[in-house]
């Protein structure tokens, strides 16, 4: 075992043992457990980073060993360059989203449960992207759903929680039950449940090819939110607790986007992906302009973000759908900036929800001279948001038009172009209306504290850092093509 | 006689055991923990000498005892009936114990465990039977004890009245049983369970009334009436007996009396993939509409039952192996966690009378173990990773795919929109074990019930062997492979 495969194992390991410890600890642990959590998390941030070196040496850290060998089924975990903007995203998301708990969610004899689930959500998303084998992926799937659940059931925002859970389970587990499907039928197809296998080419029967890459793309749009796939998304995202929020909008939404990339993107070949091209854009589309219109009606702060979300996989998903060069390089750099940007969004309309105990947007207003620092922030998240320069996501929705416009749909290209203005007026709306104009009667402004207000900070210089200096994160990300559609770029 | 006589040793020691038991209760006043005690070691010896079998069954030799000639009647061995048995007898001693301090407030406990053991030896007969006559006898056994146990507490009317009815509907299986017996004979002239060549119009129509018999008592649906009331008015610890292993067990004698008769296995493929789309549909639709805890419970019976029989359907009509192995290992995964889910009922009843989902709030707050316990059950009934109920979903799905037929696809979008018509009443039951009760009443502000070891390790055990089965699977899957390549071979 070298130091490689322990880096990886860490990775998962870290937040794991976390969780255990902090289940283990109880009500005895809840003052630590805040400390305990994010130490994980540090832990397995590290850890990503720390294999960084070994990948541009070309290694690829991976352990695999049989786990149950009756059925060819492996434990294995591997980390490549397209799982590592996901795996390097959803662990600094987690880390931030803990360091932002510290303010945000107050120590009771609950505490260690709150920090262990969010540690195990995690390690259900981190897992996701490094596992290399099929069974060990949808363990992983599952526990993502269920760790961020039971979030929501416990310690979501009023008595609508249980019915918003039931609905978040249900929704996607349908969307993971698809892809169950689709990973028993390359299962059987190449009887072993190793991801290698997969990489060497699957030869399915040609009527089952189409049926497979569907049943993955409507299974994981379902994960991403796509319309009309999003229906649980906008209540989920209200009612969670602002950490799972952050986690679910700015980490889980991509797993859905990683998933599309490693099986139907990534087992199947560019002919055989390109039928669904089309229905992947026009998805997009609607799925962009929808998003944008329903968080312009919305009224909640949070639904308003959240259905900002439903706007931005949109874009994604077009990425996705040109199979091009620049849109899926753009795609995976939206998730990445996205990421970045929409956990900010989150933490200011957290930040603003904190200090005057209002979350509709029509009883807010003129908030500037009372928290100009949150000000500053969210109107960097709102034109980072609608793609203005040289904040990080203008870089990556030019490669997504670039990619757009390389394809013979032209049209549709410039429908996402007109689309975005959507995004630009729900994101002028949002902190216009909150910071600007006459602040109504009686509304009150609270101190925020700075475990909140720091993470909120960082994010934002972090956006602008992004969008300057591409070159690093841009480097990382084309070197997943190489693992797509048969390698063939 | 002749034969093996290990193959009845198991039988004798449940069978003396039973009488003894009564003894100790009867005459000599026993107390109920060490009849309970006493029960649950017989059940463990009773799985140790049928231990010695199982390795015979493993190394490939299926021993016989009785006689064996052409008009004979004896028992068989085989590895699908003492996976069956095994589990029964393991479940068996982890209920004993369990009663020990489950049944300390019912009068009369000394007539619960040799009940329960006499059900136990009417299984082992029932399942290990290699001819109708047996078969016959060693399932009435069974079954009287089952209806007794049902209306175990005889003062409650319910429950009486569900002992009754579970009797009529069982003895109405039990007398079409029989007349499929005349039938068999009178086309054959021999009741054994191994047949070869096409069965004859007599026979047939022997088969018929057979496999309407047993699916009476194993609650095929529309013959599934009886069930919801028996198991839910039943004790939680009988509840437990009958939906873990009687059902399921009568189930496997259906098989092996349908096969070992003769009906192709093609036929009784396709009639149990009809038949599961309508268990899973109506147990998970009633399922969603019950107020009562162990009603709900019972009717999630019916539909893991209904994916069972898909999977081993798929797995005769089609031919693969790897379906009908699923089928096997659902049925051990489904003893586990329905079990435990009984058993976690009973605790909440125990303490404070919970019969409804409604009741079962607070049980967070006031016995983390046991809900938590309840809680790996319902998940991992409703299939969730990596729970043992998880790893049967993925085999079923494996099984059902590989079909690659127009039945098999059916049955795949049946299952999976069933598996989340499950999640409607699962889910909501895990949330009330975490949620608040809605009024404090005055018996909340008691101190905190202090869980009896009696029955925390019953269903400490079967927690860890939901989340073992789950993880590691291997030495089980195994055996059940073994069950379902019997089950295939006799259908060849």
């Amino acid at each position: 075992m070298n130091a490689n495969t322990l880096w990886l194992i860490t990775i998962v390991g870290a937040p794991l043992l976390g969780a255990i410890l902090l289940l283990l600890l109880g009500r005895r642990g809840a003052r630590a457990a805040g400390w305990i959590a994010a130490g994980a998390a540090a832990l397995s941030l590290i850890a990503v980073v720390a294999l960084l070196p070994a990948l541009e040496r070309g290694q690829t850290p991976s352990f695999g060993f049989q786990w149950i060998p009756a059925t060819n089924i492996n434990l294995a975990m591997r980390l490549d360059w397209l799982s590592l903007p996901f795996v390097l995203t959803e662990a600094a998301v987690t880390l931030v989203a803990l360091v932002y708990s510290w303010g945000y969610h107050h120590v009771d004899e609950r505490s260690s449960y709150f920090y262990a689930l969010l540690l195990l959500f995690a390690v259900g998303m981190s897992g996701t992207t490094l596992a290399d084998a099929t069974f060990l992926f949808y363990i992983f799937w599952e526990l993502m759903l269920v760790a961020s659940a039971a979030l929501i059931a416990l310690w979501g925002e009023g008595e609508i929680r249980s019915a918003v859970t039931l609905k978040y389970f249900i929704f996607t587990h349908l969307g993971s039950l698809m892809v169950l499907v689709g990973l028993i039928t390359l299962f059987n197809a190449t009887g072993t449940d190793s991801f290698s296998a997969l990489r060497a080419g699957v030869t399915l029967a040609p009527s089952l090819v189409g049926a497979v890459i569907a049943l993955f793309l409507v299974g994981f749009s379902i994960k991403m939110a796509i319309f009309p796939l999003h229906l649980w998304l906008p209540d989920a995202h209200t009612v969670a607790p602002m950490p799972v929020t952050i986690m679910l909008a700015a980490a889980m939404l991509s797993m859905g986007t990683y998933g599309v990339l490693r099986f139907p993107m990534g087992v199947f070949s560019r002919a055989e992906v390109t039928r669904f091209a089309v229905p992947m854009m026009v998805a997009g589309i609607v799925s962009e302009v929808y998003g944008a219109l329903m968080a312009l009606a919305a009224q909640d702060i949070k639904r308003i973000i959240a259905y900002s979300s439903v706007s931005q996989m949109g874009y994604i998903l077009f990425g996705l759908g040109t199979l091009t060069y620049n849109g899926v390089i753009g795609a995976t750099l939206h998730v990445i900036y996205h990421a970045t940007v929409k956990a900010l969004l989150f933490m200011c309309a957290g930040l603003v929800i904190r200090a005057t105990k209002r979350r509709r947007i029509g009883d807010l207003g003129g908030l500037l001279d009372r928290m100009p620092v949150i000000a500053l922030c969210s109107g960097v998240g709102a034109l980072a948001i609608a793609g203005t320069p040289p904040f990080s996501i203008f870089d990556s929705e030019w490669m997504i038009f670039s990619g757009g416009f390389h394809t013979a749909h032209i049209g549709l290209s410039v429908l996402t172009l007109f689309g975005s203005l959507f995004t630009v007026a729900y994101a002028l709306w949002f902190v216009g209306r909150i910071f600007f104009g006459p602040r109504p009667e009686g509304l009150t402004v609270d101190p925020v504290p700075l475990t909140m207000l720091a993470p909120t900070v960082f994010l934002a210089f972090l956006s602008l850092v992004e969008g300057l200096i591409p070159a690093p994160v841009f480097a990382w990300v084309s070197r997943e093509l190489s693992l797509l559609l048969g390698g063939s770029w | 006689m002749s034969g093996d006589v290990r193959l009845v040793l198991p039988q004798a020691c449940l069978a003396v055991g039973s009488v003894a038991v009564w003894v100790l209760g009867r005459l000599f006043r026993m107390r109920n923990k060490v009849l309970a005690l006493l029960t649950g070691l017989l059940f463990a010896a009773a799985l140790g000498l049928l231990s010695p079998v199982i390795r015979l069954t493993q190394a490939g030799i299926l021993p016989t005892w009785g006689h064996t000639g052409s008009g004979g009647a004896f028992l068989r061995a085989d590895p699908g009936a003492l996976l069956v048995a095994s589990i029964a007898l393991g479940l068996g001693a982890l209920v004993a114990v369990y009663s020990g301090c489950y049944l300390s407030l019912d009068r009369r406990y000394e007539t619960f465990y040799p009940l329960l053991l006499w059900l136990a030896a009417g299984l082992l007969g029932m399942v290990l039977a290699a001819d109708l006559f047996n078969l016959y006898l060693f399932c009435e056994l069974m079954c009287v004890a089952a209806y007794v146990l049902v209306a175990f507490r005889r003062g409650d009317d319910t429950a009486v009245e569900a002992g009754f009815k579970y009797l009529v509907m069982g003895s109405v299986g039990t007398v079409t049983m029989l007349l499929g017996i005349s039938f068999v004979y009178r086309g054959t002239g021999s009741i054994l369970l191994m047949r070869s060549g096409a069965p004859g119009v007599w026979t047939r129509l022997g088969i018929a009334c057979l496999l309407l018999g047993l699916g009476i008592k194993s609650a095929i649906v529309p013959l599934h009436t009886w069930l919801p009331d028996a198991h839910g008015r039943a004790p939680s610890s009988v509840s437990a007996v009958l939906s873990g292993i009687v059902v399921p067990s009568v189930f496997f004698v259906l098989l092996k009396v349908g096969l070992g008769l003769g009906l192709p296995a093609y036929e009784l493929g396709t009639l149990l993939i009809a038949a599961s789309l309508l268990s899973m549909t109506v147990g998970n639709g009633l399922a969603l509409v019950q107020s009562y805890t162990k009603r709900l419970l019972a009717y999630s019976t019916i539909a893991q039952m209904g994916y069972v029989m898909l999977s081993v359907g798929i797995g005769l009509r089609f031919g693969i192996l790897v379906a009908s192995q699923a089928g096997f290992f659902l049925l051990l995964a489904h003893a586990a966690m329905k079990a435990l889910a009984f058993l976690c009922k009973g605790i909440c009843h125990f303490y404070w009378g919970a019969t409804t989902i409604e009741q079962l709030r607070g049980t967070a707050a006031r016995l983390p173990p046991v809900a938590a316990a309840f809680a790996i059950a319902l998940a991992g009934l409703a299939g969730v990773p990596p729970l043992a109920g998880f790893v049967a979903k993925w085999f079923v799905l494996i099984g059902t795919l590989q079909s690659a037929h127009v039945l098999g696809y059916a049955g795949l979008t049946v299952f999976i929109l069933n598996t989340l018509l499950a999640l409607g009443y699962y889910l909501p039951v895990m949330g009330r074990l975490v949620t608040q009760p809605v009024t404090q009443s005055s018996a909340d502000a008691e101190a905190l019930p202090e869980l009896s070891p009696w029955m925390g390790v019953p269903v400490a055990v079967l927690g860890g062997l939901v989340v073992a089965i789950g993880l590691y699977p291997e030495p089980w899957l195994n055996w059940c492979a073994q069950a379902g390549s019997f089950i295939s071979g006799l259908g060849r």
